[in-house]
């Protein structure tokens, strides 16, 4: 990454594959594969991963249209029953809102918090680079460590409380984790602690691409604070924004462990995610059927949102 | 205007408090592991005046603990040595073998990258138990090993293009065998992939929780994180305890992070935003 035109067009996804990628493809095969080598360097993941992947998608599938469950002798076809009767299941709807609100808070404060953080964080020497740890710490973390940790804090006779308390702010008290509106921000709030550092580090590898004369230039050009931010620094940094929303996302949607030990779903299913809902149906009520056409959902919205966002921040990327 | 000296000074400052209050939960999962239980309840933010280590070595004699930390390493070592040599190996074929079957079956592989675990964990415990695998190490060590697979095949084959073919053609021409050639020259120049793809690949086994509670279960062994919440969820140890268990549970990643941690942050980074 050299020039300033390279950077404002190449996605970041893109640029490892530039010249050779392409030019190869008109070269001749590598004289030494020769055709049983194929196999032999192929099968054995093929087998793997089509065993253990790509035919429990299908199965996953196929067991949304059928009336499977572990404590039945047989199975039967249901056609789209079961897509049917999660129209009208409660439950179900209720963990499509939990996981769409959990999305939007997980994919908007990291993300902005990060890019803070990134700018906050981005100084020279040491002191800096040993701050950029500690924000990367939590991402090492196993999610069930770090809701534990979190767990300790929100709890009503909890760090958090005890802390307010001696800072004579007790009128602030709360039960973190007893309503509703708290505990899903609680949740979030959690999430967003474990991936602040990795947002911020992807946001810092754009911020360090952007090349000192531009800024010099604009410098002088009288452009800075926050016009500078705005007219180059954000534009530059989009592809980072894309990376960002696109795993958070992600995350979100599969949110599991955080809720299954912070919460348990409660209260009242207010914490209930998709993710979560489709472990209770599938394991403690065995029922395969419902459970994967709950599965299909979750992958439908995943994959076609996910993909929606690359195109639209894709395309913001290159007229910004 | 304030002179640049002290915007300087400011910013640091700043930015040093924002880590303050960052690190807050860090600290307080750190300095309570060393004071006794009912310290932790009256004053969980202090230092510990009173050291301890009763707490650490409590949470070592658990057996959950022991078990779980024992299945975690197995399974994580396990995933590791099973994946790496597969994904290096198919990812050189497909760079390599450039056809269309190739490019396609690379589409394929990347397909894995978006799948979310709870479409595929069901109909895999089924598989696993008409193979007789449900409730075993190797049924947990075959699933991460073929749902990380994707991930390592993505950041292979995009680091093989930077490897010049002339390579393997002077090794094809010295008469050596694709199995000699991928081995002895290309899988070592591959060392800083590789680095990537087992720091990564360790992690993500090491911290998962989903996999183990369903697959492995609890009546056949637990892994560290299903042992922690077992230990913690269930049998409701003691807060000194508690602390102590997720101690041992981090330390192990911990150290492993502090010694290699320009590749973790290179590996987990670089597996989200290049090929």
């Amino acid at each position: 990454m050299t020039g300033m035109a390279e950077i404002d067009t190449t996605p970041i996804g893109r640029s490892a594959a530039s010249p050779s990628g392409r030019s190869s493809r008109s070269r001749r095969r590598n004289p030494n594969l020769r055709f049983w080598t194929v196999p032999s360097f192929a099968t054995p993941s093929l087998v793997l991963y089509v065993g253990l992947v790509f035919l429990p998608l299908v199965l996953a599938v196929g067991y949304s249209v059928t009336d499977k469950n572990l404590l039945a002798a047989h199975t039967h076809f249901v056609g789209v029953g079961n897509y049917q009767s999660l129209l009208h299941d409660g439950v179900f709807k209720q963990s499509l809102r939990v996981s769409a609100i959990m999305a939007v808070l997980i994919v908007v404060l990291p993300n902005a918090l990060g890019l803070g953080v990134a700018l906050m964080l981005s100084g020279e020497g040491r002191i800096y680079a040993v701050m950029r740890t500690v924000f990367f710490v939590p991402m090492v973390l196993a999610a069930v460590v770090v809701s534990f940790i979190w767990q300790a804090m929100l709890t009503d006779d909890g760090v958090l409380n005890s802390v307010l308390r001696t800072l004579g702010l007790g009128s602030l008290q709360q039960g973190w984790l007893d309503t509703p509106n708290h505990a899903i921000g609680a949740v979030a709030a959690v999430v967003t602690w474990q991936f602040l550092g990795f947002c911020a580090v992807i946001y810092l590898a754009s911020l360090k691409a952007i090349p000192t004369e531009l800024i010099e230039a604009a410098q002088v050009d009288g452009c800075t604070g926050f016009r500078r931010f705005r007219r180059i620094t954000w534009p530059l940094v989009a592809p980072a924004v894309t990376i960002n929303t696109v795993l958070l996302f992600i995350t979100a949607f599969k949110l599991f462990d955080y809720v299954k030990v912070i919460t348990n779903g409660g209260p009242g299913g207010a914490t209930n995610t998709l993710a979560l809902n489709i472990y209770t149906v599938g394991y403690t009520q065995n029922d395969f059927g419902l459970a994967s056409a709950e599965a299909v959902v979750l992958f439908a919205i995943v994959a076609s949102v996910s993909s929606l966002a690359v195109i639209l921040l894709r395309r913001r990327e290159t007229t910004a | 205007m304030i002179a640049p000296f002290w915007r300087s000074r400011l910013r640091l400052l700043f930015a040093l408090a924002m880590t303050g209050i960052f690190a807050g939960p860090l600290y307080l999962a750190l300095v309570n592991v060393f004071k006794p239980a009912d310290s932790i309840r009256a004053h969980p933010l202090a230092l510990p005046t009173d050291f301890t280590t009763k707490n650490v070595v409590d949470a070592a004699h658990l057996s959950l603990v022991q078990t779980g930390l024992k299945t975690s390493l197995i399974i994580t070592t396990c995933t590791v040595l099973l994946m790496v040599p597969l994904a290096a190996m198919v990812a050189y074929y497909i760079s390599r073998w450039d056809t269309k079957v190739a490019r396609g079956l690379l589409l394929f592989f990347l397909l894995g990258l978006m799948l979310p675990p709870q479409i595929v964990l069901i109909p895999t415990t089924v598989i696993l138990r008409h193979l007789h695998l449900m409730f075993t190490y190797w049924g947990v060590i075959l699933n991460f090993a073929a749902y990380f697979l994707p991930f390592g095949v993505f950041v292979f084959s995009g680091f093989l293009r930077t490897i010049s073919r002339e390579l393997d053609e002077a090794g094809a021409i010295d008469g050596a065998s694709s199995f000699k050639v991928f081995w002895r020259i290309i899988f070592p120049l591959m060392r800083p992939a590789t680095a990537s793809v087992v720091i990564v690949t360790a992690l993500w086994t090491w911290n998962d929780f989903l996999a183990p509670l369903i697959i492995l279960g609890a009546a056949s062994g637990v892994t560290i994180t299903t042992g922690i919440y077992i230990a913690i969820g269930t049998y409701s140890v003691n807060y000194g305890q508690e602390f102590g268990v997720m101690f041992l549970a981090s330390l192990p990643i911990l150290a492993f992070f502090l010694l290699l941690q320009r590749h973790f942050v290179s590996g987990l980074t670089g597996g989200a935003t290049k090929g």
